[in-house]
């Protein structure tokens, strides 16, 4: 029991971080799910492409000389911006060549595109970084090395980055959804789709717009994710992603707000279980478990309450 | 005899009370219809009497057994088939299929008995098939019953739908809006079916339907709901001239119109 | 050219004569090429030609097991790569057997299963704990390694305990909505796999990572079967089981449940289908295929750990039933051989290709990019092509077909089925339900 106090702290902080990760990428989740009720599996692919792409930046950067010269997090803000900008446009064309055209077909067509597009990512993303550097692991320089030492807690600086950078991320979201007239198109689609093309929105361009912004933010998390772990591989975005739709699930499908309380639960949770899996269940569980432990959740969720924490029952016509 | 007894069922959605305490008796080998205009909450009652929705409050008796809250498939099981206000069928299979569908109940085969053929299995799938196709030679599709059932006309579909429903040999036939749809002469043509259905089968039927010639032509007796109510039932004739009935389907000045013509 | 195709097409005795020459072509090929991939898969190419001529079906049946029992291994057996041709061919029974049990789930239930390769898993590891020493560690009675001869008995077993595991899983799972379904399944199928790579502590059952080696292999009547040539004809005969199941499923009352459930599950409700019931049917039927090849699959590799049960291979299994077409029996076992041969085979051939192509100096294929390794990049390109231009895959699943002929005749009894309520025309039949 003292070593759940103990960790307490450390576990806090790491549940954050990892919550504010999970937390933007079920944002992606969410948005698409609430619009064409498409799971769409590759997003988990699109957060590893950020991941990718933002390195890739970043050490040209660096080979530029930029980096020594001007502040981390100018830098940072290029990065994001630019990952963000790709990554939004890989999910919008995504979405144009793999999902649009089956738009009239089967649920399972679409997720089994929707797979092989996850595939594919991965496979491509493994063999540019292979061909470059003879590994598919990758290793991204640290703009925010060092942290803060607080009363025995050691809190990195780039934990202070993720944190405030995903805050600022999502509020922008909130904003744009809630105040913005593509906000409003946005909640408009995802009502009801044929009333709203009858009020003149063009749904096709509201859809991708929606992917664009969901895909861009996935992607720039992806950068997060980067510079904080310091370590990325072609299949980060798998397990991820699935945790992250856990999260998005949890918070209630289709609800915004709901993938953000979603996935910083789910973060800590997660967290917790890590540190403390093998003394509460007196070794029998280790940490190894922690995986099941998020899928275990899921299940749950689905089970018992499909609608989510936050989410309303929906009703099928007879 | 009352075949189907329902007794002041009530469901409600949230703060939505879709039917209000309605009753309603289906009398044996009689057509009892259920009229009203949109959204009175006709459907929402069949969907509690085949247990899709449970019912709030309320009781629904077949023969006198309580059958409310009722899972669908167990009240398909004791009897009560239904067709759908939008049509349900089984599009990419057969339409004999559809209707071996509707044998479900009556198959006994199993797992075992299937995969090693055992004696009776298919000496009973023989016998489902001919009288599947007996049941589309009666609903009149008999020379379709290797299409694929959606590429049927819509009239078509609708009649392959009740042969399906019939198929389970249910004792009372619920049919939603079976003429929604429909052209005068297809119209005419379900007219006849279902009366043919009243005469030579064993059946209650509850009809819901907006077309009321159809309904005055055929009806023993009708309900009327409006707004989840109950607000008139009777013989088609009293209810044509209800008050009550031709306010809701035509508002207030249509109603004393009425009135005032005597 | 048309009008010798047409004659083709309208001569049953043309088609009979063609196929048997190219059958004696392929496998007289086989037999004196040294080691070639090309002969030994146009001989198998003579499966889909069978299968498209117009001949009865029973001469079908007697051609295709000739050639699965007799030509095959008789043309392989002449040369030095026998081994590895029955391999192939072992290979692809286990996987078409495997496909069969998805498609049941997927393909005529519709329930998109993510996890499958679980109960492959669940089937290996069931023969492999007890037919290697790791039983003991556990077990209260008996001593393992169990010999050989347990192995047919692991086989029923094996196909039961898969089918239990179907039954665990389904039920929690099926109450989810249709999207959900892929992705607990997905779940699932990880869950098994992390329990397997850890179950090695407080009790060592699985031993976790390290794997199980040296399980026994088959033995009957004194004989071990060590080579895949003999395990050939066991995979053949639980394959022609499985596919005679398979048929019997699709024309049975089960088998239209399935179909109704997943064309209108209230549809299906109303005419008395239990949604639950039907489809924890499908999942524990397409579970214990995989869970018999499972155990055919630990006897013939004598080795297994977690990693042969991964997320790529229920994916593997996916994209066989949607490449051949899902729902459709023959479809799946071509796409099964399809897939099953692309990566034994085509792959490290296409692979050696590049790569004499490279020492002769013409491209240069950068190894990151070579064939074998690109298995994720060609699954998901195929899903996607295939989803969005031949969704239903190369054989698409046809409808029963009906002759009314043969249920009109009075053949049979004038029995009717039990009913409730009946016609008038016949008597009244009161017998209740």
């Amino acid at each position: 029991m003292t070593q759940v106090w103990d960790t307490l702290p450390q576990v806090l902080i790491d549940g954050l971080t990892l919550g504010a990760i999970y937390a933007i990428i079920a944002l992606g989740y969410t948005m698409v799910y609430g619009i064409l009720e498409l799971i769409n599996f590759a997003h988990g692919e699109i957060f590893m492409a950020g991941a990718f792409i933002g390195t890739a930046v970043l050490i040209g950067l660096t080979g530029l000389g930029w980096v020594a010269v001007m502040p981390a997090i100018f830098i940072l803000l290029l990065v994001l911006v630019i990952t963000g900008g790709l990554t939004g446009m890989l999910g919008m064309g995504i979405e144009r060549l793999a999902y649009r055209p089956l738009r009239k077909a089967s649920k399972l067509i679409t997720l089994i595109t929707a797979i092989g597009v996850s595939f594919l990512l991965q496979d491509i993303v493994r063999f540019i970084t292979e061909t470059q550097q003879n590994n598919y692991i990758v290793n991204t320089p640290s703009l925010f090395p060092g942290s803060l030492s607080i009363s025995g807690l050691n809190i990195r600086y780039s934990f202070l980055v993720v944190i405030i950078v995903a805050i600022l991320m999502m509020v922008a979201l909130e904003f744009f959804v809630n105040r913005t007239k593509w906000g409003l198109a946005m909640r408009a689609v995802a009502q009801d789709q044929d009333t709203a093309s009858l009020m003149s929105v063009n749904v096709n361009k509201v859809i991708s717009v929606t992917f664009f912004v969901g895909s861009a933010l996935g992607g720039a998390t992806g950068v997060l994710f980067a510079i904080h772990y310091g370590t990325i591989d072609p299949y980060i975005g798998f397990i991820l992603g699935l945790k992250a739709f856990t999260a998005a699930v949890l918070g209630g499908i289709g609800n915004i707000r709901g993938a953000m309380a979603g996935g910083m639960l789910l973060g800590l949770l997660e967290m917790f279980a890590a540190a403390n899996l093998s003394a509460i269940t007196a070794g029998l569980l280790s940490s190894e478990y922690k995986d099941v432990f998020a899928f275990a959740i899921l299940i749950l969720v689905l089970i018992f309450r499909p609608e989510g924490l936050f989410g309303r029952a929906a009703i099928e016509k007879v | 005899m009352t075949i189907l007894e329902v007794e002041k069922l009530t469901k409600t959605f949230g703060g939505l009370t879709a039917n209000k305490e309605i009753s309603l008796q289906a009398e044996a080998n009689k057509i009892t219809a259920v009229i009203g205009p949109n959204g009175a909450g006709k459907t929402t009652f069949f969907n509690m009497i085949t247990g899709v929705y449970k019912p709030t409050s309320g009781s629904i008796k077949l023969r006198g057994e309580s059958i409310g809250g009722l899972k669908p498939h167990a009240v398909a099981k004791k009897g009560i088939s239904r067709t759908f206000q939008n049509i349900r069928l089984f599009g990419p299979i057969t339409v004999l299929e559809n209707v071996l569908v509707g044998m479900h109940t009556h198959l006994k085969a199993g797992i075992f008995g299937t995969i090693f053929h055992l004696p009776g299995v298919d000496k009973e799938e023989r016998i489902a098939e001919r009288e599947a196709y007996r049941l589309l030679e009666y609903v009149g599709l008999e020379e379709h019953y290797n299409d694929e059932a959606a590429s049927l006309s819509y009239g078509s579909q609708r009649r392959l739908e009740i042969a399906r429903a019939l198929a389970t040999k249910p004792s009372v036939l619920l049919l939603d809006e079976p003429a929604a749809g429909m052209n005068p002469k297809e119209t005419a043509d379900l007219t006849g079916l279902i009366e043919k259905i009243k005469q030579e089968m064993d059946m209650t039927i509850i009809l819901i339907e907006h077309d009321m010639k159809l309904v005055m032509e055929i009806s023993d007796y009708i309900y009327v709901l409006d707004h989840g109510e109950l607000i008139a039932e009777g013989l088609p004739a009293q209810v044509r001239h209800d008050k009550k009935v031709i306010e809701a389907y035509l508002g207030k000045g249509a109603a004393e119109e009425q009135e005032a013509e005597g | 050219m048309k009008k010798i195709l047409d004659q083709i097409r309208g001569n049953k005795w043309l088609q009979l004569g063609l196929l048997v020459g190219y059958i004696a072509l392929t496998s007289l090929s086989l037999i004196l090429a040294q080691r070639s991939v090309a002969a030994f898969l146009l001989l198998l190419l003579s499966f889909l030609l069978l299968y498209y001529t117009k001949l009865p079906n029973w001469s079908k049946w007697a051609i295709g097991l000739a050639i699965m029992f007799f030509i095959l291994p008789f043309s392989a057996m002449q040369g030095p790569a026998y081994q590895e041709y029955m391999d192939v061919a072992t290979l692809v029974g286990i996987y078409v057997s495997m496909a069969l049990g998805l498609n049941i789930v997927v393909g005529m239930a519709g329930l998109l299963d993510l996890g499958f390769v679980a109960f492959f898993a669940v089937g290996a590891y069931t023969y492999g704990i007890f037919a290697t020493a790791q039983a003991n560690n556990f077990m209260p009675f008996g001593t393992y390694p169990l010999s050989g001869n347990s192995f047919w008995i692991f086989i029923i077993l094996g196909c039961f305990v898969a089918a239990l595991f179907g039954v665990l899983l389904g039920i929690p799972v099926l109450r989810v909505k249709g999207d959900y379904l892929a992705i607990v399944t997905l779940g699932f199928g990880e869950i098994i796999r992390i329990v397997f790579n850890n179950m090695d502590q407080p009790v060592n059952i699985t031993n976790g990572a390290l794997g199980l080696s040296s399980i026994a292999p088959p033995k009957i009547f004194g004989i071990e079967l060590l080579y895949s040539n003999q395990i050939y004809f066991v995979v053949l005969f639980i394959l022609l089981f499985i596919i005679f199941a398979v048929r019997s499923l699709e024309h049975s009352k089960l088998g239209r449940s399935w179909k109704a459930v997943r064309e209108n599950e209230i549809a299906a409700q109303a005419m008395g289908i239990p949604l639950v019931k039907t489809k924890l049917m499908a999942f524990a039927i397409g579970a214990s295929f995989s869970g018999m090849m499972g155990v055919v699959f630990a006897a013939k590799q004598a080795f297994i750990d977690p990693t042969s049960f991964t997320l790529l291979q229920s994916i593997n299994i996916l994209v066989m039933v949607l490449l051949g077409g899902m729902g459709s029996v023959p479809g799946v076992i071509l796409g099964a051989a399809v897939v099953t041969i692309l990566n034994a085979q085509v792959l490290n051939e296409l692979t050696m290709w590049f790569n004499s192509l490279s020492t002769a100096g013409i491209i240069t294929l950068p190894d990151a990019m070579s064939p074998v390794k690109m298995q994720r990049f060609f699954f998901g390109a195929l899903l996607i092509l295939f989803a969005l231009y031949r969704s239903k895959g190369l054989i698409p699943a046809k409808n029963v077909v009906y002759d009314k002929r043969k249920f009109l005749s009075e053949k049979g009894t004038k029995k009717r089925l039990q009913s409730v309520a009946a016609p008038k025309e016949d008597e009244h039949d009161h017998t209740g339900s």
